[in-house]
């Protein structure tokens, strides 16, 4: 442009600093006028390092997952949708995976987010030890053919690896930074939040800023997030009701209090299943367990119905199954498997030669005290002799150690299930135990790309796990939601993750 | 007197150093769940070998633990095994917010005891049975019980305090006060109890005393026995049990650190030992040490220039 007298030039000026005004002062784009709301969370643990190989699913996710991008996005109904990936394609024999980038994302550092970033981000997963290092297992390499695509070559079929890309192993870490010491409390992610490090305080208060420049901030209503860590229930229950917190699941008994109180109270069924895991199907400490009619003894001795009524306040649903009650894989005539009958249980003990019972070690923790005499009782009544082992909060059941251990685990997608519960490698699977039917299965699922071709082979595999008893699930638990003001949970229960785009922050 | 304090405070090292050393090998002996922990559910026997190694924790423990001494002596505390923070900057940080709640409701605790032992001792009667009756209150009704109930009536009924949470001096003096007002409340209520019935104890000891006695045939008003005489003798006790009340004040700001979800010294130095955060565990006890050391050597010394008997020289 060119300006001729001084008057001229100065009323430019004035209307270019006028229109950067509004961009600098209030951060706010005038092409997307997104909310301005703001939303404040109470969870009850403090995050782990923001490094992406440290990236831990629950409820640290709220915070990473607003600073990373992931490359796909599992919404609120868990169908997996594109996110800083725009499309993504398998190869016929499921062995080859390419993911189209969007273009134009950027870095909060302002650097632009290429294939290079997302290979250099996997590629540090993959030989990193971590908890996402796993989900890579069948990862052969990946490429990165121009700034756009991205494409994993894959050993085998691998089933859990889309779910697994919209979660921590799908974060896009920024190369510039990615090893530096500060990316574990302050990481440059593309993502649709910053952390404000002048407000956050570690291990209690993360505050998160929107970016002005994020391509999808119209799906984030409010212009800053603060997560707040209250671990004690009693006290997050009271920064509910005093204003402190805008959302934050809450115990039975409080969930009625808060409705009184006027919050908003929603109750998502399923997502956890308590679990009696029979994980010593081999036999190799305890040989009773190898024997389908001893497992399936088991499962008849428990009295589901009243454990749900008497011991979580009614707050879920007996089930016989290991899989999300949302998921494809769940069959609910299978509930009707076990039915609680001790009589024919003892009948199944003595065919199976343990008429005079046997005793079974079980590790007693934090998460086994609610049921302990519940099941004490209920192996009791069919001849097995409960003996509980101390176990210290920080010391895992899960080792290969005790040949059965109960567990509450949150309801995840079934090819994650599969993957880690019933895979012979599977990281819950401690006994290392496999079949070759289910193996058969479990290939069949992951070769298979038609999604109601693998829901059908995903009730296979659960048919066939409660039909061997593997297990002895007991329940379902519930969680409520609680919200005040214009905030609503958009949770269903189906996507356990937690993103903060299950809150809706109103306008 | 210079000597005496460096003696105190090389036993105090030497405490710090055993101390230290006793928690790592009790330490030691889960770095294997501590790894597993570090890598999370995916945690393999596979992967825990490798890891183990990387953070050097399979090397001998006396090594280890010699490594540790050898950084911290040059300030180096290490960093948090599960979030990467600077265990200085994170124990330092926790602690000020502990120290803010502490101190403060120490001094309360500490006037307003004076103030009610003395009455009682001084002038019995009602003022006496008034002050024991709060002094027994104060025991019988536990701490947390009070917090339940101040947060119900003011922070939720009213809206008056906060309910959760902490706001730096720095950031708001006014919020500050206000996060840390009912968790002073609730420390100042016990510390009271304690310390009142302590004053008492000790002053209706020093008004029996010949000396005393001695005073009043000599005409001495009664307030300058009371305060000038009797109460420089009953300091010390009160002292002692002052300074086990600042422990204790600590040991009970776990609980009210977790009731008010303040992030504090106590919650952290929980969580880091349920989670088996060695770096953070080690720089929590050293902390600790280091506080009971310094704190008992300023109550001898204060002791001894309020008594000439306990004096050293």
């Amino acid at each position: 442009m060119h300006v001729r007298s001084r008057k001229a030039r100065w009323t430019v000026t004035a209307v270019v600093v006028a229109a950067l005004l509004p961009l600098t002062s209030c951060g706010a784009p005038a092409s997307t006028p997104p909310g301005s709301a703001t939303l404040t969370l109470g969870v009850q643990a403090p995050p782990n390092s923001f490094d992406p190989v440290q990236l831990l699913e629950g409820q640290q996710m709220y915070i990473w997952s607003a600073i990373y991008d992931t490359l796909l996005y599992s919404d609120n109904d868990a169908v997996l949708r594109p996110n800083a990936a725009e499309s993504w394609q398998y190869s016929d024999d499921a062995r080859k995976l390419t993911l189209k980038l969007r273009s134009g994302m950027k870095f909060s550092s302002g650097a632009p987010v290429t294939a290079a970033a997302v290979k250099t981000t996997i590629d540090r997963t993959k030989t990193t030890p971590g908890p996402l290092q796993s989900n890579l297992g069948s990862l052969q390499s990946v490429e990165a053919p121009d700034d756009g695509t991205v494409v994993l070559n894959l050993s085998r079929p691998d089933p859990n690896l889309l779910g697994s890309l919209a979660q921590g192993n799908g974060v896009i870490g920024d190369p510039a930074t990615l090893t530096s010491p500060n990316t574990a409390l302050d990481p440059v992610g593309s993502g649709p939040y910053t952390l404000d490090r002048q407000a956050t305080v570690n291990g209690s208060k993360y505050v998160l800023q929107r970016r002005v420049d994020y391509w999808n901030a119209a799906a984030y209503p409010a212009k800053t997030v603060t997560v707040r860590v209250i671990p004690d229930r009693t006290a997050l229950f009271n920064a509910l009701l005093s204003g402190e917190v805008d959302a934050g699941s809450v115990d039975a008994n409080q969930a009625q209090a808060a409705q009184k109180a006027g919050l908003t109270l929603k109750r998502v069924d399923g997502t956890a299943v308590g679990e009696f895991v029979l994980a010593d199907r081999g036999g190799k400490l305890a040989p009773a367990l190898a024997d389908v009619r001893v497992r399936r003894a088991i499962n008849m001795a428990f009295d589901r119905k009243k454990i749900v009524d008497k011991i979580i306040g009614g707050l879920g649903q007996p089930t016989t199954q290991m899989f999300n009650p949302k998921s494809p894989a769940y069959i609910p005539e299978l509930n009707d498997k076990y039915p609680y009958d001790p009589a024919a249980a003892r009948r199944l003990m003595a065919e199976a030669g343990y008429a005079n019972g046997f005793s079974l070690t079980i590790p007693a923790n934090v998460m086994s005290q609610m049921v302990q005499p519940t099941i004490t009782q209920a192996l009791a009544d069919i001849g097995i002799t409960a003996n509980w082992k101390p176990v210290p909060p920080q010391d895992g059941t899960q080792t290969g150690e005790y040949p059965v251990y109960f567990n509450i685990a949150g309801t995840v997608p079934a090819p994650r299930t599969v993957n880690s519960k019933l895979a012979p490698a599977g990281s819950t699977n401690p006994f290392k135990f496999q079949t070759p039917e289910l193996n058969a299965l479990i290939d069949k699922a992951a070769a298979t790309t038609d999604a109601d071709q693998a829901g059908e082979i995903y009730r296979q595999i659960n048919t066939y796990v409660v039909d061997n008893a593997w297990f002895a699930p007991l329940f379902t638990s519930s969680s409520n939601w609680v919200t005040r003001g214009k905030v609503t949970f958009l949770g269903t229960g189906a996507n356990p993750l937690s993103t903060i785009r299950t809150f809706d922050a109103g306008k | 007197m210079v000597a005496y304090i460096a003696r105190r405070l090389a036993t105090g090292l030497v405490l710090a150093v055993l101390v230290t050393l006793i928690t790592f090998l009790l330490l030691s002996t889960s770095f294997d769940r501590v790894v597993a922990a570090v890598l999370g559910p995916a945690a393999t026997p596979a992967l825990i070998g490798p890891t183990k190694e990387r953070m050097g924790l399979d090397r001998p423990v006396l090594v280890q633990y010699l490594d540790w001494l050898g950084h911290t002596v040059r300030g180096d505390f290490g960093t948090s095994y599960f979030t990467s923070e600077d265990v200085v900057h994170a124990v330092t940080g926790r602690l000020g917010v502990t120290l803010s709640i502490i101190l403060i409701a120490l001094v309360i605790s500490v006037v307003v005891s004076v103030a009610l032992g003395v009455l009682s001792a001084a002038r019995g009667g009602v003022a006496d049975r008034v002050a024991q009756g709060l002094s027994l209150v104060g025991h019988l009704v536990p701490g947390l019980l009070i917090a339940i109930g101040l947060v119900f009536a003011l922070a939720i009924n009213l809206q008056l305090l906060p309910a959760t949470g902490y706001t730096p001096l720095a950031e708001d003096p006014g919020r500050w006060a206000a996060t840390i007002a009912i968790p002073v409340i609730v420390l100042v209520v016990s510390g009271i109890a304690n310390m009142t019935a302590q004053i008492r104890g000790s002053m209706i000891d020093e008004l029996r005393k010949d000396y005393v006695r001695t005073l009043r045939s000599r005409g001495i008003p009664t307030r300058s026995i009371v305060y000038r005489h009797a109460l420089r003798n009953a300091a010390g006790p009160a002292l002692t049990v002052l300074s086990l009340e600042f422990l204790q004040m600590f040991g009970a700001a776990l609980i009210i650190e977790n009731v008010f979800a303040l992030p504090g010294f106590g919650s952290y130095a929980f969580n880091a030992s349920i989670q088996g955060d060695v770096p953070i565990i080690m720089g929590v006890t050293v902390f600790s040490v280091l506080m009971v050391v310094s704190l008992n050597l300023v109550a001898d010394l204060v002791n001894g220039w309020l008594n000439p008997k306990a004096r050293i020289h």
